[in-house]
Order: structure tokens, then C-alpha cells, then sequence
């Protein structure tokens, strides 16, 4: 019998994967929400996270930008 | 990425989508069959001047053997938007075959503008009565003033020092989509604001006729009556000078909106008064690509980010303050710059970075239009750049399916998917798929007929 998950599709860039995964891994055991990696620049992760990974690129963006001191 | 949902569509789009007893009401005028002629595309308008006399219905194969074999989707394309202003009437004869035919109206009102000319139901005044009538710049000086201040209005009651007469009930009417209000707050500009704000002033002035007409019913005013009438507005001569009397009461109510809207302007002798036609209205019958009213345009943006706007208007500051940072306003010049924050700002607002680059490119001053590009292109590059910065990771609801009993079950589901445009990602040779949350029932569906 065919098996259906429902959860959320992500598409985007190597880097951004790689950053996923490794959110992915530092997360405790139980809140691990990837539930298949398809390649590398595809995944399939559990339908919550989907606010809390975009505010963690949101943050990572902006430790990443220098803002000059007025 | 947010889209685009304002579209200015022109009047041909409004009338084409009126009742069969409207239109035909409205072609009775033949200024408006004229305006509608002159929006066809070039091969409907020369099927229906070569249908013009012809009383019997012509064979549709016959309209299709005057085109050569690579024009047939024009051949199409103005079939279809002839039949859709019913400006051609379809009919199947003895045979059943397609055959047209000029709407009979239509037909009548344009061959009478042919023989007779158009003559508009007023002439224009006499110059001794008429005195101060101001010349062709003073006019669009007064039009562009008048639309300035009606946008400045629209945006925000507090920005403006003279507010027009405009109905407080009418200026909600065209707030509705472009400000949002929560109570106890000021009324904020919603994304399709923004985006009304960066749009042409042609765009920006058919959105709003469109809504005054479409609000127009709700006030018991024939929408027909009101289009008939614009029209006819576009025919005349700007500059020169009409009796107010020669106006049906109607149309002198509406008059005074158009006024404040910067259409016309509305002058008093001693004993007569009189409106003059402005550009604005004059460009209503004008088709939207038509760029031969370009105003001059005052932004000069440098390769250093800094943006330079040779202007006075407030209007202008505001769509500035927009996506740049304003850092100085002189007497007849604002100073700012294009910064990332500012960007993000607009991004955030929905404004896209196409939009804030055409806006730059329309508006370039004169000095730096002639330059290609007018915008350069390390500030248009970097803009985009910075949009798709914000859009690295698209994530979509879905369903991931495994476990598929047979290939051909696979296949077929995939297919299915694909028929609803719904198939995000398979692995033929794992047998998995991924498929969108929306098309989820039609693939569960095809799943149990198989079993």
C-alpha cells in the first residue's frame, strides 16, 4: 500500500541545504524535523518548523551583514 | 515573491465586460465605437472596416484565408477580443460553419462617423467670452497638481494642507484596496499601495477610473452612461474651452469629480462657465502602451547608491522615501541613497525589485535618459541581488508518497500529479514522489481506482 507523509518540500541552494542539515543536527533528538533528505539541494522536513527555520536564515543573514556604526 | 495584483487594465477591458443590452446601448455613440476601433489590434480593425459594408454573414474560413499561415494566432487573437466586445456576432449557417458579422449597431454608428465625420455634441467657445483661458503648459501644470494632491489625499488625509472636494465617502471607495486600516490606527498602505504608488501615472489613473466606475453602480449612476461620457471626453480639444451648459445634468455632476481628479479645469466668466480638457483626460482612450505622454522625468541615481531627484513635489519624496533612505531635502532637490535596509524595507512592504527599477528607468531625468542604461547596472544587479537574498529557500506544503506496490502505479500516480501541476520532485528508481498539498486528493483518488 502506497504510504503518504504529509510535511513541508524545501527547494534551495547547496549552501542553504547544508545549513539546514546542520540545524537539523544540533537539535536535540527529538525535535529533529528532517524527514528525508532527496539531494542536494531538495528535503522533505516535518509541516511545523517551517517559521522557525525561516527566522534562523533570517538571523544567520543578518550575522552576516555589517552594518556601518553611524 | 509577491505578485503583481493591480492591473491597470483600460477602459476596453470594462467594456468588454458589460451585458449585451449595455453594449449595445453604448454603440449608439459613435465615439465610442471609434475609441473601441482604435484599441483593436491592427488585424481587427482591418477586418472590420473590410466588414464594414457588408450587411450578410461572412464565412469565418473565408476571414482565414487572408491571413498567411504564420499570422494565425494574431488571426486569433483578434477574433477573439472582436467577439468579446461584440463588436463581431457569431453565427453558425446552414452548414454549420462559423460565420461573423459587424454588430449591427456598431456598424450603423461607425458608417454614419465615416459619411458625417465626428462632430462633438459642443463646440468649443468663443475666445471673447472666454478670457484667462490658460495656455497648453499652465494647463498641465494645473492637471499634474491636481493629480498630485489626489494622490497625496489617497495616501494620507494629514499630508495635504488644501484637500479637495472629493466625497470622504468616494475617497474610501478608492482607499479600499490600497490602504488598510485597523482601528486606532493611521491608515497604512497595503502592498498593492505600494505598488500603485511606483506605477505610471496612466496606470495609475485607470485604476482609478476604473474603480469610480465600477463604484459608480453602488451610487445609482449608469455605468454605461459614465463610460459613454468619458469617452466622449477624450475627443475633445485640449486647451479649448466648453459651455457647461451644453452638459446634461448628469454629466455636470460628474464633471466636478473629474475636476478634482485633474481631468478638467472648471473656469467662470461673468455670465457663463466653462471646462477645459486636460491631457488627462485626454489620454483616457489612449491604449496603456502608448508612451507618447511621458512626462519629464527627475530621479538621477549614480553608481555610488545615491539617489538625486530634481523635484518639489511631496508626492515624490514619499514614493522615494519608499525604498531609498531621503537624507536631504533642498529647495528643489532630495537627496538620499539606496541602502540595503531601505531596500529590505520595500521588500518587506511587498514592493518587488522589478517595480522600484522600472520606477527608476520611467523617471530618469532628462540628462541621464539618453544614457544606456538610464539606471547603472551595479545598482540595478545589486537590487535584484538583495530581493533574491531574501527568497533563498522556497518551502511548499506537500506530501511525500513511498511504498508504491508496482512501477506502473508510480508512473501513473506521477503522471496524474503532473496533469495537476502538482509534481514536485520524484526518484523513479526508489519509487518516491513528492507531490503539492493541493493535489493531494486527486493523487489519493487515482491511488484507490487502482486498487
Amino acid at each position: 500500500m502506497v504510504n503518504a507523509i504529509k510535511g513541508v518540500f524545501i527547494s534551495c541552494d547547496i549552501p542553504m541545504a547544508q545549513y539546514i542539515i546542520n540545524m537539523n543536527a544540533s537539535v536535540p533528538a527529538s525535535d529533529k524535523f528532517i524527514i528525508h533528505i532527496l539531494d542536494s539541494t531538495h528535503m522533505f522536513v516535518q509541516p511545523q518548523v517551517e517559521q522557525m527555520i525561516r527566522s534562523q536564515i533570517a538571523k544567520f543573514r543578518e550575522d552576516n551583514t555589517y552594518v556601518k556604526p553611524n | 515573491m509577491p505578485e503583481v495584483r493591480i492591473i491597470a487594465k483600460n477602459f476596453m477591458d470594462m467594456v468588454a465586460s458589460m451585458p449585451a443590452m449595455k453594449l449595445d446601448k453604448l454603440y449608439e455613440n459613435g465615439f465610442i465605437c471609434e475609441a473601441i476601433l482604435r484599441s483593436l489590434p491592427p488585424l481587427g480593425k482591418k477586418y472590420v472596416l473590410q466588414l464594414l459594408h457588408i450587411d450578410v454573414p461572412v464565412a469565418a474560413k473565408l476571414l482565414e484565408e487572408w491571413v498567411l499561415p504564420d499570422g494565425y494566432t494574431k488571426h486569433r487573437v483578434a477574433i477573439d477580443r472582436l467577439v468579446q466586445l461584440r463588436v463581431f456576432v457569431e453565427a453558425v449557417d446552414r452548414k454549420n460553419d462559423k460565420t461573423y458579422k459587424l454588430n449591427p449597431t456598431f456598424q450603423k454608428s461607425l458608417q454614419q462617423l465615416l459619411v458625417h465625420g465626428g462632430t462633438l455634441p459642443r463646440e468649443p467657445m468663443p475666445s471673447n467670452i472666454t478670457v484667462r483661458l490658460p495656455n497648453l503648459e499652465d494647463l498641465e501644470a494645473y492637471a499634474l497638481q491636481q493629480w498630485e494632491c489626489f494622490l497625496l489625499q489617497l495616501i494620507s488625509s494629514s499630508l495635504v494642507e488644501k484637500p479637495s472636494n472629493i466625497s470622504s465617502s468616494l475617497m474610501k471607495v478608492f482607499q479600499r484596496r490600497l490602504l488598510s486600516q485597523r482601528d486606532k490606527e493611521a491608515p497604512k498602505l497595503t502592498e498593492s499601495g505600494f505598488q500603485f504608488l511606483l506605477m505610471e501615472t496612466n496606470a495609475q489613473l485607470w485604476y482609478i477610473i476604473r474603480e469610480y466606475i465600477s463604484n459608480s453602480e453602488e451610487r445609482g449612476v449608469d455605468a454605461a452612461d459614465l463610460i459613454s461620457f468619458m469617452l466622449e471626453l477624450s475627443f475633445h480639444v485640449i486647451g479649448e474651452a466648453y459651455n457647461i451648459n451644453s452638459l446634461t445634468d448628469f454629466q455636470r455632476s460628474i464633471i466636478r469629480d473629474l475636476a478634482d481628479l485633474g481631468l478638467v479645469k472648471l473656469q467662470q466668466g461673468r455670465k457663463e462657465s466653462w471646462f477645459i480638457p486636460t491631457k488627462l483626460a485626454t489620454n483616457l482612450s489612449v491604449s496603456l502602451a502608448d508612451s507618447s505622454s511621458r512626462k519629464e522625468g527627475f530621479v538621477v541615481v549614480e553608481t555610488n547608491f545615491r539617489v538625486y531627484a530634481y523635484s518639489t513635489s511631496r508626492l515624490h519624496c514619499e514614493i522615494l522615501r519608499l525604498f531609498s533612505k531621503v537624507e536631504y531635502q533642498l529647495p528643489n532637490l532630495i537627496v538620499g541613497a539606496i541602502t540595503k535596509e531601505s531596500l529590505y524595507n520595500a521588500f518587506e512592504n511587498g514592493i518587488t525589485a522589478e517595480q522600484i527599477i522600472s520606477f527608476l528607468q520611467q523617471n530618469a531625468h532628462p540628462r541621464v535618459a539618453d544614457r544606456t542604461p538610464t539606471v547603472p547596472e551595479n545598482v540595478t544587479d545589486q537590487i535584484r541581488l538583495w530581493e533574491s537574498d531574501l527568497n533563498r529557500v522556497e518551502m511548499t506544503e506537500a506530501y511525500y508518497y513511498d511504498e508504491f506496490p508496482s512501477r506502473d502505479v508510480f508512473e501513473g500516480a506521477c503522471d496524474t500529479a503532473r496533469e495537476w501541476n502538482g509534481l514536485l520532485w520524484e526518484d523513479s528508481k526508489k519509487m518516491h514522489m513528492v507531490v503539492k498539498t493541493g493535489v493531494h486528493t486527486y493523487v489519493r483518488e487515482y491511488l484507490r481506482s487502482q486498487k
